[in-house]
């Protein structure tokens, strides 16, 4: 098994072709559900899902390495840590406000705004972005495989694929 | 016993599938299979929470609520039961790729997915 | 109660012997697809559309493509029989499981789609929601309320632990991504 990242991808026309028509809808229709998760089925956990994998069929379709360059994985790590930083500051906010942890009646309180709005920036800012962050970055660490303890500094993170590879198979 | 299959049938299923999960995970040899095995079990609780849910009455709908409802009247299911399943499978995702990772890691280490071979590999250790 | 749901659960159950006893993972992988595509039929069913979305996305799209990877990044033995060798003890203790569950707890429980279950006719908890989820929330949708507002703790706490599996991950693979 001496087969790095990109060995695995085989160039598909059909699959290509059917995921650049599919994707676009997908997209379309998990941020639909995740904005629209107040008065219809769907919320953050559903539409963030959707999301995410959106990515992980052009992934699948156009290469991992290639997707992986072009979604940096700090803005990965950004959207997930970000999404349970703000979940947690909406709910502090609130016991700023008065009220108690999560207590959305305090925006009417205080800022005369309804409670719905506190629960929907917790769906699409906190949740959505969560789900979509770590579904997409579990993918991408489970591409790129197991790799053994390298000499710190040296390796871009775009030549760990082929790294890896050679690592594993000098286990086997 | 056999009507009580009928008016029963997804708990019937449920069980089912917490046996053959529990078989997986016992009988395969191949640890990716075992994982398999943990998954179907999951999405067996998880099917046993919704059809607690679930209400077989005339115009039931999924819970979208009205303004206005009366208690007892509004016919549809019981949201706490979803609420608990959805949460409960974007986690168990997370935790199966949690134990992928680790079988990538048993893999690497011991170049072996069969739990048989790799009892033999680590008794020679 | 209708022909559809019966369908269905006999689908179920065959891709879930089928993933049990077919030798190559790569069927089994497959397999296992088309029963978490089924069961998410089954959800939208049982009135329950979020779960279905999320389990269609998860159980059908993600959960395949890991294990496929898997099966990349590792190995995928050959084998020439189609079918696993039926480990007998296991199939005993699992028959027997199965069959106390069935003698026993069934009978115990209320059938399929019942309102005078407690789940659902208690005036405290879901009753509560699906009445008061308006007024108290703004929201028509009772699962994103009681998600978001009522029980957004217990939320708070599994982004929380979805966060934590995603870390331990990168530490198990040791990859640097975090840093």
């Amino acid at each position: 098994m001496s087969q790095s990242v990109d060995d695995t991808y085989t160039e598909s026309q059909v699959i290509m072709t059917a995921v650049k028509i599919i994707a676009p809808f997908t997209l379309t229709y998990g941020l639909f559900m995740t904005f629209h998760g107040g008065d219809a089925p769907g919320g953050g956990f559903q539409g963030g899902t959707v999301v995410g994998v959106t990515v992980l069929m052009l992934a699948f379709a156009f290469g991992i390495e290639p997707t992986r360059r072009w979604l940096r994985n700090s803005f990965l790590v950004g959207i997930i840590t970000g999404g349970v930083v703000l979940f947690g500051a909406i709910g502090l906010a609130m016991i700023a406000l008065g009220g108690n942890f999560l207590e959305f009646a305090m925006l009417k309180e205080v800022f005369h705004i309804k409670a719905k709005w506190g629960l929907e920036a917790i769906e699409i800012g906190g949740i959505s972005l969560i789900v979509t962050g770590t579904i997409i970055s579990l993918f991408f660490t489970m591409a790129a495989g197991f790799s053994p303890e390298r000499p710190s500094g040296t390796g871009g993170r775009n030549e760990r694929g082929e790294s890896a590879g050679a690592e594993v198979s000098d286990d086997d | 016993m056999i009507e009580s299959l009928f008016s029963h049938y997804t708990y019937v299923l449920v069980f089912v599938l917490l046996g053959i999960g529990i078989y997986m995970v016992i009988a395969s040899k191949n640890l990716v299979k075992k994982l398999i095995g943990v998954n179907l079990f999951q999405t067996a609780i998880f099917l046993f929470f919704i059809s607690m849910a679930y209400i077989d009455a005339e115009g039931a709908s999924a819970p979208i609520v009205p303004k206005d409802g009366v208690p007892l009247e509004v016919m549809v299911a019981s949201p706490l039961p979803q609420v608990i399943v959805l949460t409960a499978i974007v986690v168990g995702i997370a935790l199966t790729a949690v134990g992928l990772a680790l079988i990538i890691r048993i893999y690497a280490e011991y170049g072996t997915l069969r739990e048989d071979t790799l009892r033999e590999v680590r008794a020679d250790e | 109660m209708s022909l559809f749901a019966y369908t269905l659960v006999a689908f179920i159950l065959a891709t879930a012997v089928a993933t049990a006893l077919f030798r190559d993972i790569l069927s089994v992988i497959i397999v296992f697809g088309a029963y978490s595509l089924g069961m998410a039929i089954l959800y939208t069913f049982l009135l329950a559309p979020d779960v279905a979305m999320t389990e269609a996305a998860i159980g059908a799209g993600v959960t395949t493509l890991l294990l496929l990877l898997t099966i990349a990044r590792t190995t995928r033995p050959s084998t020439d029989r189609l079918s696993e060798r039926i480990h007998v003890p296991a199939v005993v203790v699992v028959g027997a499981f199965v069959l106390l569950l069935c003698s026993v707890v069934l009978p115990e429980m209320y059938a399929v789609g019942g309102t005078e279950t407690p789940v659902w006719s208690n005036l405290e908890v879901t009753q509560h929601y699906i009445t008061e989820t308006h007024h108290e929330t703004g929201v028509k949708n009772a699962v994103t309320s009681v998600l978001a507002a009522y029980r957004g703790f217990d939320t708070f706490g599994e982004a929380v632990v979805v966060f934590a599996a995603g870390v331990s991950t990168l530490l198990v693979l040791k990859r640097e991504v975090f840093a």
